[in-house]
């Protein structure tokens, strides 16, 4: 077999092995996958008069926040991804795959390519139900990046929490993961556009790199897609991306020395 | 035998403490958590004090903190009863079974000391938000008003929580009704005002116990201690811990029949 | 880890004996580039363990101690999984995958869930997908450890089998008896450092002769001297006297010729080999404790 093909394999089967949670044991998985919905549903049920305030920019607090929810099914299967290899590594189950011939990066691109694939469902589920709510239909070119970016943020939460699972070697590290993805994603323009936020919580929203991921899966339930609204979002996408793919994959080389 | 069941639940009671201090995996998402959501609904949402309709306030902060107490609180019903849960697939509650106390104080200890986590918890979310600018109109009585009304709230989701955990004897499926905590409260008035929250929420809050015992710890925050508040804010805690004690009992029964 | 210093030849049966704690798993982890040593060098199949850890990969099967097995899956699909990590070809992947399930005596249970597995044939299952790959070199940590007699005694026919295929085995153990029956040559080690390396009987042999244990009623000042005869008699750890057999087993008949010569009466008499137990004691100063207790050093054992 050649060597390309090779690996190829070995990522698929990385991949399948990571589903097989989800379809045998769905009771596991479900509130994984129901939580960012349940979360828009609330939090439009809750804070939806947010969007009579003056300097709102969205029409309807559920389209408004649409884009949040999608992160958050990202960083929910992030994480999950995360926890499942802290409990590999806790059980020894990650050995077996360190002491095959598979290549580091091989390994690596398996488990992200499976957290990015995984992240579909919540976010599909999310999609459906925001839809059927009257949130705004982005256009296929809207929904399109804001699906394709959120993906792609599921992938670099996966690396972020793949990273913590490999320095703590344990499931108990679990609450970190998932807290720091999850607040990584609130400490945006979640709630409101940045002129509306209040005091210390605005410059924070400034300054995390994720506003600009939100913004750009953002723009097209809020108004059009434009260019300016997405390249940011990308950038930060491929150089938050860049680094913690590597830092992860230094992890993963370093593992047990 | 009173004496020797009173002996048991401390010790117990002292065992969930210590199990809960000493392993972050078990405090942190009592407090971190809710205090991170706190800072996001404040700073995300703090403008909402100006919309019309809003009550009275010093600010947002101040309002919002009954919502965080009372999600941590009902938290700690769901890990006390997926500590449970872990007790039960360990054997450890067989041992307790097997030994010469009454039966309730498999749960009693665990009890116990949700209701001193719920004391806990006001002295946390209140100290945070007098740190970060919020007051509390009522001095001590109203600390006082918060604090018995989190520890007789903390009994009563922890009663659920062990209900759940003795019935399915299965941690795993007690820390998955985690989203269900934020489903209820959704639907109550711990987060925001019912005059200006959407519909169905809406009704729904009008006859959720939730409301009241928001209401009730929040008050003394935003107002000020007052009889009548504590009175609503306890026949919600009578509410939900008639139903959540019945459970608890029934399961318990089940569980000790093996049926 | 330090002071070891060992060369397993191709073909052979090596084994790591020592207590819980010692160093036999945190060895296996380096040899298969699980950890990296922290000085020192290692080569295994002519690979060095840390500039060539993929080769070294490619050239070896691990069953490492707790038989690691994602419950969720079957045992023919980790199968399958472990061929894929192993790239072992598609077209080849299912028929080696079948032919290693039915030599470890699982293809009853192939299609169900490992979850639902014995410890043993998780071990059984566990040897398998270490060997889907035809591996040069097999490392087997505690491959028995906790395991019932039966379960135990297949492993051992399978190891066997296979080092009689040609694969080379390197396997830790805290069961002296499984290091005796097993291994070509035994490196005992202790306190992360090697005592005593070779052959099981040049180990055994090298801790003292056989000797004769004999109970006798009567005087007790006469059967020392009849022995005394032979060699120097001593106090055997079960009260009885003992002599060494200077010549083996052969000069039992005389010995006991002797004794009825004496008019002694004989109870009972044991020739009596040393063990790896002895060789273990004598090399470190106590007894090895599967269970992981090290005893102290029992004054007065038969040494």
């Amino acid at each position: 077999m050649s060597e390309w093909r090779a690996d190829l394999t070995v990522a698929a089967a990385i991949i399948r092995r990571n589903f097989n949670e989800i379809l045998r044991v769905p009771g596991g998985a479900i509130p994984g996958i129901i939580a960012p919905t349940i979360f828009l549903i609330g939090l439009t049920s809750v804070f939806g008069d947010l969007q009579r305030l003056p300097g709102f920019t969205a029409d309807q607090f559920i389209s408004f926040l649409v884009p949040v929810t999608l992160l958050q099914a990202a960083s929910f299967s992030g994480a999950a991804t995360g926890v499942n290899l802290a409990r590999d590594i806790e059980l020894g189950w990650f050995d077996r795959i360190l002491v095959s011939r598979a290549p580091r990066p091989v390994i690596l691109g398996g488990l992200l390519a499976a957290a990015t694939m995984r992240a579909l469902l919540p976010i599909t589920v999310a999609l459906i139900v925001a839809f059927a709510l009257g949130a705004a239909f982005p256009g296929v070119g809207g929904l399109a990046v804001a699906v394709g970016v959120a993906c792609l943020f599921a992938g670099i939460a996966a690396a972020w929490a793949s990273i913590l699972a490999m320095r703590f070697k344990t499931q108990a590290a679990a609450p970190l993961m998932q807290s720091t993805v999850f607040m990584a994603v609130l400490f945006t323009t979640s709630y409101a556009p940045e002129p509306l936020l209040s005091g210390w919580f605005r410059h924070v929203a400034h300054y995390n790199p994720v506003t600009q991921i939100l913004e750009a899966v953002r723009q097209g339930f809020v108004g059009g897609v434009t260019w300016g609204d997405t390249w940011p979002g990308l950038v930060v996408v491929a150089a938050g991306g860049t680094l913690l793919v590597a830092l992860a994959l230094r992890s993963l080389v370093r593992m047990g020395r | 035998m009173i004496a020797a069941d009173l002996r048991a639940t401390g010790a117990l009671a002292r065992r969930s403490l210590n199990q809960t201090f000493r392993y972050p995996r078990y405090l942190a998402p009592l407090v971190v958590f809710p205090s991170l959501f706190l800072a996001v609904n404040v700073g995300g949402a703090g403008r909402a004090t100006s919309l019309p309709g809003f009550p009275a306030v010093h600010g947002f902060l101040d309002f919002e903190l009954a919502a965080s107490m009372l999600q941590a609180t009902m938290l700690t019903g769901v890990s006390s009863g997926m500590a449970l849960g872990i007790d039960i697939e360990r054997g450890f509650i067989d041992r307790l079974i097997a030994a010469p106390i009454s039966r309730p104080v498999v749960v009693t200890g665990r009890l116990a000391a949700n209701a001193a986590l719920g004391v806990f918890i006001g002295a946390w979310f209140l100290t945070i938000g007098l740190i970060f600018g919020a007051h509390i109109a009522g001095g001590v009585v109203g600390v006082l008003q918060v604090f018995a009304l989190l520890s007789l709230a903390a009994l009563a989701f922890g009663a659920l929580g062990a209900s759940l955990a003795l019935r399915s004897g299965n941690a795993g499926l007690v820390q998955g009704t985690f989203p269900l905590v934020f489903v209820v409260l959704f639907v109550s008035t711990a987060f925001f005002p019912r005059n200006l929250m959407q519909e169905p929420a809406a009704s729904i809050a009008a006859y959720n116990p939730l409301s009241l015992i928001a209401h009730g710890i929040r008050e003394p925050v935003i107002h000020g201690a007052s009889l009548a508040s504590f009175g609503e804010g306890l026949a919600g805690v009578a509410i939900v811990g008639v139903i959540s004690s019945t459970l608890a009992a029934l399961a318990l029964r089940h569980r000790l029949r093996g049926d | 880890m330090a002071g070891i210093d060992l060369e397993v030849a191709e073909g052979e049966i090596y084994a790591f004996l020592g207590p819980n704690g010692a160093g036999k798993t945190t060895s296996v982890r380096m040899l298969t580039t699980l950890l990296r040593p922290t000085g020192g060098s290692a080569t295994v199949a002519g690979h060095d363990v840390v500039s060539q850890a993929s080769d070294v990969r490619r050239a070896i099967g691990v069953a490492l101690q707790e038989a690691a097995l994602d419950p969720l899956m079957t045992g023919r699909e980790l199968m399958g999984l472990q061929s894929a990590l192993h790239a072992v070809p598609r077209s080849e992947s299912k028929q080696r995958s079948d032919a290693l399930i039915e030599r470890v005596g699982l293809s009853h249970a192939a299609d169900r869930r490992v979850g639902t597995y014995s410890g043993g044939m998780r071990r059984r299952l566990d040897l398998a997908m270490a060997l889907v790959h035809e591996p040069r070199v097999l490392f087997l940590d505690e491959p028995t450890t906790g395991l019932d007699p039966a379960s135990r005694a297949a492993i051992w026919n399978e190891v066997r089998a296979l080092n009689d295929e040609g694969t080379t085995v390197f396997l830790t153990t805290q069961y002296l008896e499984e290091a005796d029956q097993l291994a070509d040559r035994v490196g005992i080690i202790d306190h992360g450092g090697m005592v005593a390396e070779d052959t099981p009987e040049a180990l055994k042999a090298g801790v003292g002769r056989p000797s004769l244990e004999v109970t006798i009623t009567g005087d007790h000042a006469v059967a020392k001297e009849v022995l005394g005869r032979f060699g120097t008699p001593y106090k055997a750890s079960n009260g009885s006297l003992a002599v060494p057999l200077e010549d083996g087993a052969s000069g039992v008949a005389e010995i006991v010729r002797a004794i009825d010569d004496a008019g002694l009466q004989v109870d009972s008499l044991e020739v009596r080999r040393p063990t790896l137990d002895d060789v273990f004691l004598a090399k470190t100063g106590h007894a090895l404790d599967p269970a992981g207790e090290e005893e102290p050093d029992p004054a007065g054992a038969v040494s």
